[in-house]
C-alpha cells in the first residue's frame, strides 16, 4: 500500500528531522513555489484551489505583516483524513506550516483545530511546546534569519468556521460568518493583513513533494489529479477508515469493495457521497469511474473533501435527506437569506414527507426551486453546496420517493 | 472611465463602483433590502443578485464591484426567478398571519417589503409561515421591538454601531434560530441604548417602532375633567406633511395648530417658545461660565439621545453638560406652574402633551428629575395617525395661530430643529446680551448644514468664542474624543440624530438625507420669514420673567428650568 502520507506515527520530536523545511531554508522561494505549481497541488479542504497558486500571490503581497493559517476544522460530516494526520503525523503537518509561511514570508501563524477533536488539540499544544523549545519555532529558526510564531486556536463547534473567510472571522473573536469576497483572504485576511489559510492534508502533501521531488510526484495520478489523496471511508462498509489512494488507480466501487471489503451484512450498495454530504451523491451506474477530480466531476460531483460516504439499499432516502438537510439548517451562519430559509424550508417540507412516507409533485417542485435559489445565490460555500446531497438524492430516485420513501 | 454592459446598456463607471451603482446610471433599479445607502455592505438579503456573463453563480450588486467589459443582466428570467423565491422565503419568516397581521403594523404604509414585492411581481407565496414565537421586547419606555417581523437584515446593527456609534444589537445564534437581540437578551431598556430610535428608520419592516402613547391621549382627550395642553416641537412643523403625502420640506405649522385644536386639545402651544426660553437660561449659564473661566466646553443639553450618550459613555464630562432642562421639560414645567396658575387649574387636573421628532423624549419625560411635567409624548409620526384616525384633511385646513402666554416664538427657537440651530440661536443672544450691540448679520453660516461636524469662531466683545457642532451620535463620539485630546472649545452643541431633530427617530419614514436636507431647508424659511429672529425678543418670554421666574437663572428659573445627570454604566 501506498504511504505517501499515511505513515506510521511519529511522536517524538527527535525521531523527525524536517529535511523539506531544512531544504526550502536553503532555497529560493519562488523555486519552491514553482515546484508546488508544477506538482499542480490541489488544496485539499474541498475547494481543490491550485495550492502553489495561492501561495505565488500570498508571496507576491507587499505588507509588513503576513498571516497563515493551518485550517484543522475538520468538520464536514464524513471526513476525518486532517484528525489523523494531526494524531499521527504532527510534525509533517507543522513542518507544511513553517514551509508556508518561510515562502510568504509571514512571521505569525494559527492552526484552527475543530473543537471537538480533543486528542489532536492535546498532541499539537505538545508540539508546538516542544517545537519551542527546540528552536523550530520562535526567532532564527534552526539558526536561519526566519521567525515564526504559532498560535493554535480551538474551534467552538460551528461547521461555519472551515470555510476560511468565516474561521478568519473566528480568530478575530468576530460572529463566524463568511465575508464578501474580493478581497480573497490572500489580499485582505486576517486583521486585514494577506492570509494564507491551507488545509492540513494540503500542507502535508507540500512536505512530500518537496521531500521526494516533483517528478515523483507528478509521476503518481491522472492528467488532472497528480499525486494522492486520503479518502476518508465511511458508512456502510466493513471496513471504514482513513486511506491513501493514487488518484485514478482505483474506481469508486474499488474502494468499496478493495478497500472497505464492501457492504456491511451483505447488504446491497445503493449510492456514494465521494467528497462530503455538501456533493452530489453518485449512483450504482455511475462508480465504475476512477478515483479523480476529473472523473467524479464528469459524473456530476466534486472530490469534496475526500470523505466517501457508503450507503446501502436498508436506507430510508427521506430520512437521510432530512438527516442532511437538518445538519446544513443548524450550521448555516445565518446571514444571508437563501441559506437559512431555504434549507429551514426544505427541511420542512421533508418532515412532512416522512410523515406522509412519500413526497409529492409539489415537495419536487419546490425543493428544486430551493435548491436552484440557494444554489445560485448564497453568500458562500457552505450554502451554494448544501442541497447538493438532497438535490441529487431527488434526481436519481425522483420514481421511488414519489412512490413511497423505497418501501 | 472604463465601461460595461448593463441589460445591453453602455455604462460608464469609475473604478471601486458597484453594479448597483452603475445601474441607476442607466436607469436601471435593482431592488434591495439589506442594503443601505449610509451604511457599510451586508450581502445578506441576496434580493439584488444579477447574472453576469460567464459566471456560474449570481452575483449581489450591492457587493460586486463591476469591471471593464462585464456584461450583467440585472433582470433576466433565472434572476427574477431566484428574486421570488428568496422573497417568498422572507414571507414566511415574517410571521405574516392573521395575528400580526399587515394591517395593524407600524408600517402599513411604509413597509419596504411591499415594495419589494410590487418591484419583482410577487404573485404567489407557496411557502407555509414560520411561527418564531419571539417574545416582544417591551424593555424600553421608548421603542418597541418586535423579534417575530425582524427579517435579520441587520439594517438596525449596522445603523446603530457606524451612523450612531452605540452599537446596542447583535446576532445570536445560527442557522433558523440565528436572533437579532441586546447584548445577554438583556432588552433594550436595559442596555446602553440611546433612544434615539435610528434603528426604526434603518429597519425595513415594523419589526422597530416607538412605544405608542396615542391611545392614551385619546383617553385625555375625551375626559372632560382633564385640562389637555400640547406643545410641537420644531421640527414637526417641517416634517408632518410628509404622512399626508405632501413632499419633504413642506410647512405646516398653521394647518397643525388647526388640526390639533379639532383633535380637541384644550389649549396648542409651541416648543420654540420654550426654546426661546432656553436661550435665556442656556445663553446666560454660558455668559456666566465665561464671566467664571469655565468649565468649557459647555455642551448643549436639549438632545435627551445625547444625554444618555454622555451619561453612559463619557460620565467624566457631566458637568460641561448645561443645567437646561432641555425644550420640552422646561415647557412642561412652565405649563403646569406658571400657567396652571394664571389660569386657576388644578396641576393634578393638566395634562401636558407634546409631539415631538423624537423616541428619546418620551425616555426623557419619564426620568424621576422631570417630575411628570410632561405626561405623554407622541412622535411626528403617532400624531399623523392620531389626524387620520380623526378623519381630519390637515395639509388642507385653514392655518390657525398658537395660543396665548406660550405660544409666541422667534426665529431663535425655530432653528433648534436643525443641527447647529441651539448655537446660532445662542450666539445670536449672546451677542447682544454681552455687547449691547444690536447684531447685524444674523445667519451663521458656518454652523448650518447637514455636515456631522462643524467648527465656528465668533468674535465677541474681543473674545474669540470657540464653537463646535455635532450631529449623529458617531459625530458625536468623535468630537468628545478630539476634546479629551485637548482641542478647546467654549460651547459645543451636540445631537443625537444625524442632521439633528429634523432627522429624529420619531420623524416620517423614510427619513434620509435627501428628506432631512429638505426639512432643514423649510427650518431656515421659518426662521427668515420672522419679524423677530432673536429669542430674548419674544414678548411671551419677557413676560413670563416679569410676572414669575424674575430673571434668567434665578432661583426659581433654576428651580423650574434646570436639572442634574446621573452617571450610567455600560
Amino acid at each position: 500500500m501506498l504511504n505517501f502520507l499515511k505513515k506510521d506515527p511519529i511522536l517524538a520530536i527527535e525521531d523527525y528531522d524536517f529535511t523539506a523545511f531544512k531544504q526550502v531554508l536553503n532555497t529560493p522561494a519562488e523555486n519552491i513555489i514553482s515546484d508546488i505549481k508544477t506538482a499542480d497541488l490541489k488544496g485539499r479542504g474541498g475547494a481543490g484551489f491550485p495550492a502553489g497558486v495561492k501561495w505565488e500571490l500570498a508571496r507576491k503581497e507587499k505588507s509588513a505583516e503576513k498571516y497563515v493559517v493551518c485550517n484543522a476544522d475538520e468538520g464536514e460530516p464524513g471526513t476525518f483524513k486532517d484528525r489523523y494526520l494531526l494524531e499521527n503525523s504532527p510534525w509533517q503537518v507543522l513542518e507544511g506550516i513553517l514551509i508556508s509561511a518561510y515562502v510568504i514570508g509571514a512571521e505569525k501563524g494559527y492552526i484552527y483545530i475543530r473543537g471537538e477533536y480533543v486528542k489532536p488539540i492535546k498532541i499539537f499544544n505538545k508540539i508546538i511546546e516542544k517545537a519551542e523549545k527546540k528552536g523550530l519555532l520562535g526567532e532564527n529558526i534552526l539558526g536561519s534569519e526566519f521567525d515564526f510564531e504559532l498560535e493554535l486556536i480551538r474551534g467552538a463547534g460551528a461547521y461555519i468556521c472551515g470555510d476560511e473567510t468565516s474561521l478568519l472571522n473566528s480568530i478575530e473573536g468576530q460572529r463566524p460568518r463568511s465575508r464578501i469576497k474580493p478581497p480573497y483572504p490572500i489580499q485582505s485576511g486576517l486583521y486585514g493583513k494577506p492570509t494564507l489559510v491551507n488545509n492540513v492534508e494540503t500542507l502535508a502533501a507540500a512536505v512530500e513533494i518537496i521531500n521526494q521531488g516533483v517528478e515523483t510526484y507528478t509521476a503518481l495520478g491522472t492528467a488532472e489529479s497528480n499525486g494522492t489523496k486520503l479518502i476518508s471511508l465511511s458508512g456502510e462498509v466493513n471496513e471504514p477508515g482513513v486511506y491513501e489512494i493514487e488518484f485514478g488507480s482505483l474506481t469508486i466501487r474499488e474502494i468499496v469493495e478493495q478497500l472497505g471489503k464492501g457492504i456491511r451484512n451483505n447488504g446491497q450498495l445503493k449510492f456514494v457521497v465521494p467528497g462530503g454530504v455538501s456533493t452530489s451523491i453518485l449512483p450504482q451506474e455511475k462508480l465504475d469511474i476512477p478515483y479523480s477530480y476529473e472523473d467524479i466531476k464528469a459524473a456530476g460531483s466534486n472530490t469534496g473533501s475526500g470523505a466517501m460516504i457508503v450507503v446501502s439499499e436498508e436506507n430510508d432516502l427521506i430520512d437521510l435527506m432530512l438527516n442532511v438537510a437538518e445538519f446544513f439548517m443548524s450550521e448555516t451562519c445565518g446571514t444571508c437569506f437563501p441559506c437559512r430559509e431555504g434549507i429551514r424550508q426544505v427541511c420542512y417540507l421533508l418532515e412532512n414527507a416522512k410523515e406522509r412516507g412519500y413526497l409529492t409533485q409539489r415537495d419536487f417542485e419546490l425543493i428544486t426551486d430551493l435548491s436552484q435559489t440557494t444554489y445560485l445565490a448564497a453568500r458562500c460555500g457552505l450554502g451554494q453546496s448544501s442541497l447538493n446531497f438532497v438535490t441529487s438524492v431527488l434526481e436519481h430516485y425522483r420514481d421511488e420517493l414519489l412512490q413511497g420513501g423505497g418501501q | 472611465m472604463a465601461t460595461a454592459l448593463i441589460d445591453g446598456q453602455q455604462v460608464d463607471f469609475e473604478s471601486g463602483e458597484t453594479i448597483l451603482e452603475a445601474a441607476e446610471k442607466v436607469q436601471i433599479k435593482i431592488p434591495t433590502l439589506c442594503h443601505a445607502e449610509d451604511l457599510s455592505i451586508y450581502g445578506g438579503c441576496r434580493i439584488c443578485v444579477v447574472e453576469i456573463e460567464g459566471e456560474r453563480l449570481l452575483k449581489p450588486a450591492c457587493a460586486t464591484k463591476i469591471s471593464e467589459g462585464m456584461k450583467i443582466k440585472t433582470h433576466s428570467p433565472k434572476v427574477r426567478e431566484v428574486r421570488r423565491n428568496i422573497f417568498e422565503l422572507i414571507v414566511a419568516s415574517h410571521d405574516i398571519s392573521c395575528r400580526l397581521n399587515c394591517l395593524t403594523c407600524s408600517r402599513n404604509q411604509s413597509c419596504e417589503l411591499r415594495e419589494i414585492a410590487a418591484d419583482i411581481g410577487a404573485n404567489q407565496t407557496r411557502f407555509d409561515p414560520i411561527d418564531k414565537g419571539y417574545d416582544d421586547d417591551r424593555s424600553s419606555v421608548s421603542i418597541v421591538r418586535e423579534p417575530n417581523k425582524c427579517i435579520t437584515c441587520g439594517r438596525c446593527i449596522r445603523k446603530c454601531e457606524e451612523v450612531q456609534g452605540v452599537g446596542i444589537f447583535t446576532m445570536a445564534n445560527r442557522g433558523p434560530a440565528t436572533v437579532l437581540t441586546t447584548f445577554g437578551d438583556k432588552g433594550m431598556g436595559n442596555v446602553e441604548c440611546t433612544n434615539c430610535g435610528q434603528c426604526i428608520h434603518a429597519c425595513p419592516t415594523g419589526a422597530l417602532h416607538e412605544v405608542y402613547h396615542y391611545d392614551r391621549v385619546w383617553d385625555m382627550l375625551k375626559d372632560e375633567d382633564k385640562f389637555v395642553v400640547v406643545q410641537t416641537a420644531p421640527a414637526v412643523r417641517v416634517a408632518l406633511a410628509e404622512l399626508f403625502e405632501s413632499k419633504p420640506g413642506t410647512i405646516v405649522t398653521g394647518q397643525m395648530v388647526a388640526g390639533l385644536k379639532r383633535l380637541g386639545f384644550d389649549r396648542v402651544f409651541d416648543t420654540n417658545f420654550a426654546a426661546d426660553l432656553t436661550i435665556m437660561e442656556e445663553g446666560t449659564e454660558l455668559i456666566g461660565r465665561i464671566e467664571d473661566g469655565g468649565p468649557f466646553p459647555m455642551f448643549t443639553s436639549c438632545s435627551p439621545g445625547w444625554i444618555k450618550y454622555i451619561e453612559h459613555f463619557y460620565p467624566e464630562y457631566l458637568e460641561n453638560l448645561s443645567s437646561c432642562k432641555s425644550p420640552q421639560q422646561m415647557f412642561g414645567a412652565v405649563a403646569k406652574s406658571y400657567y396652571a396658575q394664571q389660569h386657576g387649574i388644578d396641576k393634578e387636573d393638566m395634562v401636558v402633551v407634546s409631539v415631538m421628532p423624537c423616541t428619546a423624549k418620551k425616555f426623557e419625560s419619564g426620568r424621576g428629575e422631570m417630575d411628570q411635567d410632561v405626561d405623554f409624548v407622541l412622535t411626528t409620526r403617532e400624531l399623523g395617525r392620531m389626524v387620520k384616525e380623526a378623519g381630519i384633511d390637515l395639509v388642507n385646513l385653514a392655518e390657525e395661530d398658537y395660543d396665548p402666554m406660550m405660544g409666541e416664538s422667534t426665529g431663535a427657537g425655530s432653528i433648534f430643529g436643525s443641527s447647529g440651530g441651539v448655537m446660532e440661536a445662542a450666539l445670536r443672544t449672546a451677542y447682544e446680551l454681552i455687547t449691547e450691540e444690536e447684531l447685524e448679520e444674523l445667519d451663521f453660516e458656518p454652523v448650518r448644514g447637514a455636515e456631522g461636524i462643524k467648527e465656528a469662531e465668533v468674535e465677541i466683545k474681543g473674545m474669540t468664542v470657540k464653537t463646535a457642532v455635532a450631529s449623529g451620535l458617531s459625530n458625536v463620539g468623535q468630537l468628545l474624543e478630539k476634546i479629551k485630546n485637548g482641542e478647546e472649545y467654549h460651547f459645543v452643541e451636540m445631537m443625537a440624530c444625524p442632521g439633528g431633530c429634523i432627522g429624529g427617530g420619531g420623524q416620517p419614514i423614510p427619513t434620509n438625507q435627501e428628506t432631512v436636507e429638505e426639512r432643514m431647508k423649510a427650518i431656515y424659511e421659518i426662521d427668515a420669514g420672522k419679524k423677530k429672529r432673536k429669542s430674548h425678543q419674544n414678548k411671551e418670554v419677557q413676560q413670563l420673567y416679569e410676572d414669575y421666574l424674575g430673571a434668567p437663572n434665578s432661583h426659581l428659573a433654576h428651580e423650574l428650568l434646570h436639572t442634574n445627570y446621573i452617571k450610567r454604566e455600560i
